[in-house]
């Protein structure tokens, strides 16, 4: 069976026929092909190799020219060997995978004389037959290196361009300010003023920690009114450790990350939970972000000493795995097409993934740079060789020295107590021994003596036996006892020092090999081919890696830095300077301000590749600082906010959500790392599970109450409050956040579980804190969820809102606060940021 | 939305939903089919654009909904719809044959025979087995596809396959992409809707109605045919739906207050509008699961009430609710029978008899009442049903004794009806032993292309810019629909 759409015709390097252009035929052989060839060709294969749409490989049977030259494997006729045409070949069903028809059985052996006689003759052919079809010019063809290509503003390499001059250099607070004012002035739009102090506290809070600010927080912010009021708000934010949580979460989206490996069971990944403590923990010591690169690509080659350089390789792992493949070839090369999709989008922002089957269509990419690139990853061996989750190849020893030494110290007392009940046990055993089948006795001189020595027991008799019995639970006992813990870390490992030679797979097919490919950079950026160095004897991997990463993170490379800091850019206004953020090919959305995107990675690099120094400067300008209010007057001119003359509003991200809710009501735990927490999801969205609640240990509340980036990320199960708020899909690189507005979303808000809780917890928070006063408890329950201080209409509103429950509807005190707080939690301007 | 002319990306996607491109729905789908889409894609307005709002069909449509009958666990082809007269008498035999399922490749095997006696129905004379007498009287609307495929004999990654085409996760499904495409024309009710088992999810639970690379709006929905059908939909205890209603006076006065110096902000108004809908969902969802204003004779027809009542009311209950939300303008719905693991599901490793007996038991009489039932309200003609699993089983043994057979992924039979579907057909041949395709096979994008045509929805052309791609449901190589089963 064949289970791909596979190319029908092997790579082949046989000569474009040129001999035959003054071919002529009889009449006869016109009347042959007309009547006989013709419509064999028409019925079976024009429909994918005739029209001007959906060519299959590249190859068209509408002319004698287009058969001659073939397609992308090749010419499809060899005139001076006509029956080891691939043609022939593939009619005949020659060769595994190459059958023509793709789908059902051979044609007909009448028809598939009729075509050999017609290939035998030098493929006759009629003047009246339809006229060739040209091949339709692409919009621009992609797949080539061209000079023109390499101009392309992406590949080109990052000049720090000049600081434009602006007219209103009194907005200019950092250069940022400048590169965006020059476009605004150009287009006669005037950017924003400041926004309130209390909308910019939210902004800032939401922005670094995720977390609303408390009115405590939004006070002391208020009533500074030193000049570096916000620049000292910004610092004490950065150095909080609630910023690893944030901004490690968006590198969690780009990384795939999960904690399950889907499909069928959906088994868990050991110790993935790491790779989330390490990510948070190297956003919170602003790890540079080329270090943070290399740990990831090469951690376990560079630094094989250092925990979380091993730990930060589960980057290899995090992606989806099926433990039961129907084809292993074919989920082989599905899991470094992973990697090379992961590791082509986040860190380059190439979609080199489309190169998998054929070139790029637009971009310059050339198949053969996919294949460059996974023959980088060639080395890691699948997620596990087993159906088994833990795996020698996913799981490293890190335990620390100390760590260790108490394991060993375990182990070799446990084999001390082992040893010494086993010399107890042996003058019994041996008594018993010589008592057994001859079987069983040979099994003994056989080395099997553990295989008998169950039996023993049998062979005693009174005193022994009881004594002998005490002996074995004794030593069962020992051996049970939990040893010291080791600290194991999903990762890389036992990798092949020495790769297997990599291959362009024609069409993406894992089972037909093309041309021979080593390690190699994406051609367009114009990198000589990495000289890889052989491993040394006892090398525990290639080191190709090594190569990967430090191109990676070479400042010569123009993609990594400018990849990095639109994504910063991104996450603070809601939109990348490129938009696409995984894709600046020509796929992707153009650049809307390249000289801020260069200047930006310029200074990256220049400031030692810190991300806190970059947030600095984009939150400490005028534009990151702006009002979010609408202008008639510019929205005339840019509707769409393209170029930034205001603050885009946006609603809160699945966890700031989640953790709002728990921190306005004072449950949130603020723990931080270690192994994923569960919070309670419904039974009836456990129901959905073939073994309901498989795979949820559900938590008990507290811990349950933590931030949402410690909720265990289970690929076929998501907590309702946060997959309802559009998280991060994980099978694929998620770049970009959606927004949906859906009813459900109001339903589980007003009416699940999550949110009662939350509000019947916000109640009494309102109660414990103002206790007996119904205006303070409202006032209070208004800051809580925006931050603001109410105004004294809104206030009475809200206190006869709550009045009215208890008086017309009869509602307790407490149950009619509880609504209010239900109702607060689902305002607009709680899910809301200006 | 023309492969070649559309560049709605993603983020561009994710704009036009947040800020809606200062489109209504309808217009969305033809800006996204203009050439000069990219051109605008600056000009992003914050008007808002429901995502589950309708949208023409993109090519002329026959249906308008469809009802998917899984048999999860994969049916028997060769004791139900594939007679294979040939087998009687070769029962224990051991022949060549090659086969691929859970326990690995084999080239013999103990033959199973048919454990069910054949006999001929309806104006097309299809053979059908005694474990649909009920179905079995509606061949004549019935289209037989023989010959189906899917890439893989595992359950996990073919259930993938049927449901999103591929045998990678990550991807949206069918209904997610009927509902992308179309949009869905009551707001009050989910526009993908999926039924389960009593019995429980299917393996790999939620993936199997994911929306994958699309936004979680074009997700199934999981729907009960009792009292709270949609989950959250009932009131939090101790809450009046008259107090809810107060409550969402007030928030509407809230957010209208909010809203004033950000009127430009259609997602704040989308939010607002969200909760009506809600409000009117808690209304109207359940109306469509209650029962009462049904006929007894309808009831009966279902098998809900009536002699089989103790094995087909659960199933009959699913299947008059799936005509329910069609008539209320659902678009897709996917009834699962069988769930969880083992012999609660269609797969029949140890005991065909026991297995199939039970569930065709559960099943039979309720889908052709549906089928019935649709027929004679008219629905019929816009509605595709589908019945099928994601493969179907072995012509021999899996083990040494007993008549379970292991899964068959090179051949299996589905059937459809209605939405243009042609009746009385039958589609492909198998070898004499059901164990492969002779001639014309069709791989289930194939399947997935003829529903999407019938829905309006050019299979080849419909696509979703993700990863640097335009995807597709059938996948960039594209499919063809079956034309043999298209009337």
């Amino acid at each position: 069976m064949k289970r791909y759409f596979v190319p029908f015709f092997l790579f082949f390097a046989a000569p474009v026929h040129a001999d035959d252009k003054s071919s002529t035929f009889t009449k006869e052989q016109v009347a042959f092909f007309e009547k006989d060839v013709q419509p064999l060709l028409k019925k079976n294969c024009l429909k994918c190799h005739g029209g001007r749409e959906k060519i299959k490989g590249g190859l068209r049977l509408t002319s004698r020219d287009s058969i001659l030259k073939g397609g992308d494997t090749g010419p499809a006729v060899n005139l001076a060997k006509p029956a080891e045409s691939l043609l022939i070949q593939a009619i005949e069903h020659a060769k595994d995978g190459y059958e023509m028809p793709p789908d059902g059985d051979k044609l007909p052996a009448k028809d598939r004389a009729t075509l050999a006689k017609w290939v035998k003759e030098g493929l006759p052919w009629s003047a009246t037959a339809a006229p060739p079809i040209a091949a339709q010019p692409a919009v621009e063809p992609g797949g080539v290196v061209t000079e023109k290509s390499k101009q392309y503003w992406a590949y080109r390499p990052i000049h720090r361009p000049a600081v434009p001059a602006v007219k209103n250099s009194g907005w200019v607070k950092t250069p940022i300010d400048a590169f965006l004012l020059a476009r605004l002035e150009s287009k006669g739009l005037t950017p924003n003023g400041p926004a309130d102090k209390v909308a910019l506290a939210r902004r800032a809070y939401y922005d670094l920690w995720g977390l609303p600010p408390t009115p405590e927080q939004i006070d002391a912010f208020v009533a500074d009114h030193s000049a570096n009021a916000f620049e000292k708000l910004v610092d004490m934010l950065l150095a909080s450790p609630h910023y690893g949580e944030k901004w490690g979460r968006h590198w969690l989206d780009l990384v795939r990350y999960a904690e399950t490996n889907g499909y069928e069971r959906d088994g868990p990944k050991p110790n993935a939970w790491r790779y989330r403590d390490y990510v948070i923990r190297s956003f919170n010591a602003d790890k540079p972000y080329d270090r943070f690169v290399q740990e990831q690509i090469a951690g376990d080659e560079l630094w094989p000493d250092d925990a979380d350089a091993i730990i930060a390789t589960g980057y290899y792992r995090l992606g989806i795995w099926d433990d039961e493949p129907a084809d292993k070839d074919q989920a082989l090369f599905d899991g470094y097409d992973d990697l090379v999709a992961t590791t082509g989008q986040v860190f380059l922002g190439m979609a080199l993934n489309c190169a998998r089957c054929h070139d790029h269509k637009r971009d310059p990419i050339p198949q053969a740079d996919y294949y460059k690139l996974l023959a980088f990853f060639r080395g890691i061996r699948p997620y596990s060789d087993t159906r088994d989750v833990k795996s020698s190849n996913n799981q490293t020893d890190i335990t620390p020295a100390a760590k260790r030494a108490l394991y060993e110290d375990g182990l070799k007392a446990r084999l001390a107590k082992a040893n010494e009940l086993k010399k107890e046990m042996k003058p019994f055993e041996d008594a018993a021994i010589k008592k057994m089948s001859p079987a069983d006795q040979l099994k003994v001189d056989d080395g099997k003596r553990d295989e008998v020595v169950r039996k023993v027991p049998q062979y005693l008799t009174g005193s022994d036996r009881t004594a002998y019995s005490r002996l074995r639970r004794a030593y069962d006992a020992v051996m049970r006892q939990p040893l010291p813990d080791r600290d194991l870390a999903l990762s890389v490992a036992n990798c092949d020092p020495r790769p297997p030679q990599s291959y362009v797979m024609v069409r993406g097919n894992p089972h037909v090999r093309g041309k021979e490919v080593s390690p190699g950079f994406p051609e367009v950026l114009g990198f000589p081919t990495p000289t890889i160095p052989p491993p040394k004897a006892g090398a525990k991997t290639s080191g190709r890696r090594t190569v990967l990463a430090k191109w990676l993170t070479d400042p010569a490379n123009p993609l990594p830095a400018r990849a990095f800091v639109n994504r910063i850019w991104q996450y603070h206004f809601g939109r990348g300077i490129v938009p696409s953020p995984n894709d600046f090919g020509k796929l992707g959305e153009p650049v809307t301000h390249p000289e801020l995107l260069d200047w930006l990675a310029s200074e990256l690099v220049s400031g030692g590749w810190t991300t806190k120094r970059m947030h600095k400067l984009i939150m400490l300008s005028s534009a990151y600082q702006m009002a979010s209010t609408n202008s008639e007057a510019n929205a005339k001119i840019d509707v769409g906010n393209s170029l930034y003359w205001r603050f885009p509003m946006r609603r809160l991200g699945a966890e700031e959500v989640r953790d709002s809710m728990l921190a306005v009501s004072g449950s949130l735990n603020p723990a931080m790392y270690g192994p994923s927490v569960y919070p309670k999801i419904p039974k009836d969205v456990l129901a959905g599970q073939s073994v309901p609640g498989q795979g949820w240990h559900t938590s008990p509340p507290a811990e349950a109450n933590r931030r949402s980036v410690y909720v265990h990320v289970k690929r076929s199960l998501l907590v309702p409050v946060l997959n309802n708020h559009d998280a991060a899909d994980t099978d694929l690189s998620c770049p970009v956040r959606y927004t949906t507005t859906v009813p459900t979303q109001a339903l589980s808000m007003l009416n699940g579980e999550f949110a009662n809780e939350q509000a019947v917890a916000l109640a009494k928070r309102l109660q414990t804190e103002c206790p007996d006063d119904l205006t303070k408890q409202v006032s209070r329950a208004i800051r809580l969820t925006t931050g603001r201080v109410p105004g004294a209409d809104e206030l009475a509103k809200d206190v006869a809102f709550v009045k009215s429950l208890q008086e017309k509807y009869g509602m307790t005190a407490t149950k009619a606060l509880t609504q209010y707080a239900l109702l607060c939690l689902n305002a607009n301007e709680f899910i809301y940021l200006d | 939305m023309n492969a070649e002319n559309q560049f709605c990306r993603r983020t561009r996607r994710e704009f036009l939903w947040q800020a809606g491109g200062g489109f209504t729905g309808l217009a969305l789908t033809g800006m996204l089919a203009r050439d000069g889409f990219a051109a605008d894609s600056h000009k992003r307005t914050t008007a808002f654009v429901n995502p589950m709002a309708v949208k023409p069909p993109m090519i002329p449509a026959k249906a308008k909904a469809v009802i998917f009958i899984f048999c999860y666990g994969g049916p028997s082809h060769i004791d139900t719809f594939d007679y294979k007269p040939n087998m009687i008498g070769m029962d224990n035999k051991v022949v060549p044959v090659k086969t691929f399922g859970r326990g690995g490749k084999k080239n013999e095997g103990r033959v199973v025979e048919p454990r069910w006696k054949f006999k001929q129905y309806g104006q097309c004379g299809k053979w059908v087995s005694d474990l649909f007498p009920h179905m079995a009287t509606c061949v004549d609307d019935m289209a037989f596809i023989h010959t189906m495929y899917a890439e893989s004999p595992i359950h996990g990654s073919a259930m993938l396959m049927m449901n999103s085409g591929r045998i990678l996760s990550g991807n949206p499904c069918l209904g997610s992409w009927v509902t992308y495409g179309l949009g869905s024309v009551n707001e009050n009710l989910p526009g993908f809707v999926v039924m389960l088992d009593k019995t429980g999810g299917p393996i790999s639970g939620p993936k199997n109605w994911a929306s994958g690379y699309m936004p979680a709006a074009y997700q199934g929905v999981v729907v009960r045919a009792d009292k709270t059908p949609i989950h959250d939909l009932a009131l939090p205890p101790g809450i009046t739906r008259n107090e809810q209603r107060i409550l969402l006076d007030h928030l509407k006065e809230k957010n209208l207050e909010h809203l004033q110096t950000r009127a430009d902000n259609s997602e704040l108004s989308a939010r607002i509008a969200s909760y009506e809908l809600a409000y009117k969902m808690q209304q109207y969802a359940p109306e469509a699961v209650d029962f009462a204003t049904e006929t007894k004779e309808t009831l009966g027809l279902y098998g809900i009430e009536g002699p089989t009542e103790a094995r087909t009311a659960d199933f009959g209950r699913k299947c008059l609710l799936a005509r329910r939300l069609v008539e209320r303008g659902v678009r897709f719905v996917q009834v699962y029978s069988g769930g969880a693991h083992n012999d609660d599901n269609w797969d029949a490793h140890t005991d065909i008899i026991k297995n199939h007996s039970k569930h065709a038991g559960h099943t039979d009489l309720p889908v052709a009442g549906l089928l019935k039932d649709l027929k004679r309200k008219g629905l019929l003609d816009s509605t595709i049903v589908i019945w099928g699993g994601e493969f179907g089983r072995q012509p021999t043994a899996e083990y040494a004794t007993g008549t379970g057979r292991d899964h068959n992924s090179y051949a299996f039979t589905m059937w459809l009806a209605g939405g243009g579907i042609k009746g009385g057909v039958s589609v492909g041949k198998t070898d004499e032993l059901g164990a492969q395709p002779v001639g014309e096979k069709f791989h289930v994008k194939n399947l997935h292309a003829t529903v999407l045509q019938q829905m309006g929805l050019d299979p080849n052309k419909l696509s979703y810019f993700y990863g640097g791609l335009n995807q597709k449901l059938v996948g960039v190589e594209g499919a063809e629909p079956i034309h043999q089963a298209i009337a």
